[in-house]
């Protein structure tokens, strides 16, 4: 008997134990549950469930010591905003009303100066989002883990459970168009960014574990 | 360090009211009056049956210093996340269909807080760090047209300003 984990959340189904709560009997196979089968804790599809598998852990990849060979980029319009956004949000915690405001306009001027798009399709989203999980959370994972750097690995695995949640949306919606979000919720976390597709919010977020008092519907207008 | 109330936590039995020497407490709603407030006396902290309140520090440490590999590295992602906010918004500007105006929404938002997460990681957790006031520093050199270079040093005033009362 095998064992499927939820790369997005990390719900594991374990084929001797089924989900009889789902009507999936003990010692279901994998292939043998229902196709439309969604991660009873945070809705992924099954294309996300990997097998898990007893490994030895891979030895860390070593590396050539502070390579210096890349030089800061400068911030672009987007990332200033990014950058300003959430140090209003920073200010807000802090109960610095004003400098949040200052912030958020701040934000909103750079907002303003990110240059607009020849095309608008979700397809265009789908491409980017895809060089982002098959290369640039792996680099990004290899190069926090050898500096240990704790804040970046932990903001890493955040954004790339949330990107892959994402990716396998996107895939959905290629196929099923409006139809997916037909007779259903869809929710956005506010601290990580997590979209929920679905009408029962989980307790906590599946992958920030806030509670889902920080999940805010997204409506239609 | 001034006391602040989680209102999400505030169960309005009012003990932080009776103990407070100040008066610091008496706002109903919002956070409490950093004026009033006797810096350091915490017997409201230790009044509130909820837990609703806690000190602010005075400092915060410094930042760990950034490996300039992992800051390009999350910057990398964050400029993706950003690009793909940019493209689901106009998406969601352009459409005429409520129901593709929603999904766009919902991944632009997203793709923005990763992005905002992403960029803290870098090197920005805190408004009032070094690394933020020298880049607003840099900002207001040598600005582009219609840049609010007022808003900027108004920001950097009190941000100094904080930041100094920290460390004295
Ligand atoms: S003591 Fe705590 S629970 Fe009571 S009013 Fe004050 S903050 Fe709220
Ligand atoms: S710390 Fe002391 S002075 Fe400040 S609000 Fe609490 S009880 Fe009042
Ligand atoms: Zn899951
Ligand atoms: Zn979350």
């Amino acid at each position: 008997m095998r064992k499927f984990k939820c790369s997005i959340c990390g719900y594991t189904y374990d084929e001797a134990a089924g989900l009889p709560e789902k009507g999936i009997a003990p010692g279901t196979r994998w292939e043998d549950i229902p196709q439309d089968f969604v991660c009873p804790l945070c809705g992924a599809l099954r294309t996300v469930f990997e097998e898990l598998k007893e490994t030895s852990p891979i030895p860390a990849h070593t590396s050539q010591e502070d390579e210096h060979f890349e030089s800061l980029r400068e911030l672009t319009p987007g990332e200033l905003s990014a950058l300003c956004s959430n140090l209003a949000k920073g200010c807000e915690k802090q109960h610095l009303t004003e400098a949040m405001d200052l912030f958020y306009q701040l934000a909103d001027y750079y907002k303003s100066k990110v240059a607009a798009h020849s095309s608008q399709n979700f397809e265009d989203i789908a491409e980017v989002l895809k060089y982002d999980l098959s290369e640039s959370y792996s680099k990004a994972n290899t190069v926090a883990a050898e500096k240990a750097d704790r804040g970046a690995l932990r903001a890493l695995v955040w954004s790339e459970k949330v990107s892959r949640m994402g990716n396998s949306l996107l895939e959905r919606y290629a196929k099923e168009g409006n139809t997916l979000l037909e007779n259903t919720k869809l929710y956005v976390c506010e601290i990580c960014g997590f979209i929920y597709l679905g009408n029962d919010l989980p307790e906590i977020c599946p992958v920030c574990k806030v509670p889902n008092y920080k999940i805010s519907q997204i409506g239609r207008r | 360090m001034p006391a602040v109330r989680n209102i999400r936590l505030c169960t309005k039995d009012c003990m932080c009211l009776y103990v407070c020497p100040t008066g610091a407490t008496d706002t109903e709603n919002s956070i409490i009056d950093v004026s009033k407030c006797i810096k350091g006396c915490r017997k409201c902290v230790d009044a509130c049956p909820s837990g609703a309140i806690s000190l602010l520090p005075d400092e915060y440490p410094p930042q760990q210093s950034k490996s300039e590999n992992v800051v390009n590295a999350l910057r990398t992602l964050a400029k993706s996340k950003v690009e793909q906010e940019s493209l689901a918004t106009d998406i969601a500007k352009l459409s005429d269909d409520a129901v593709t105006r929603q999904f766009a929404e919902a991944i632009a938002k997203s793709n923005r807080l990763m992005a905002e997460d992403l960029i803290r990681e870098s090197g920005y957790m805190l408004p009032q760090s070094d690394e933020v006031r020298s880049l607003l520093e840099s900002m207001t050199q040598n600005p582009p047209k219609n840049f609010p270079v007022e808003k900027v040093e108004t920001l950097l005033k009190q941000l100094n300003s904080i930041h100094k009362a920290s460390s004295k």
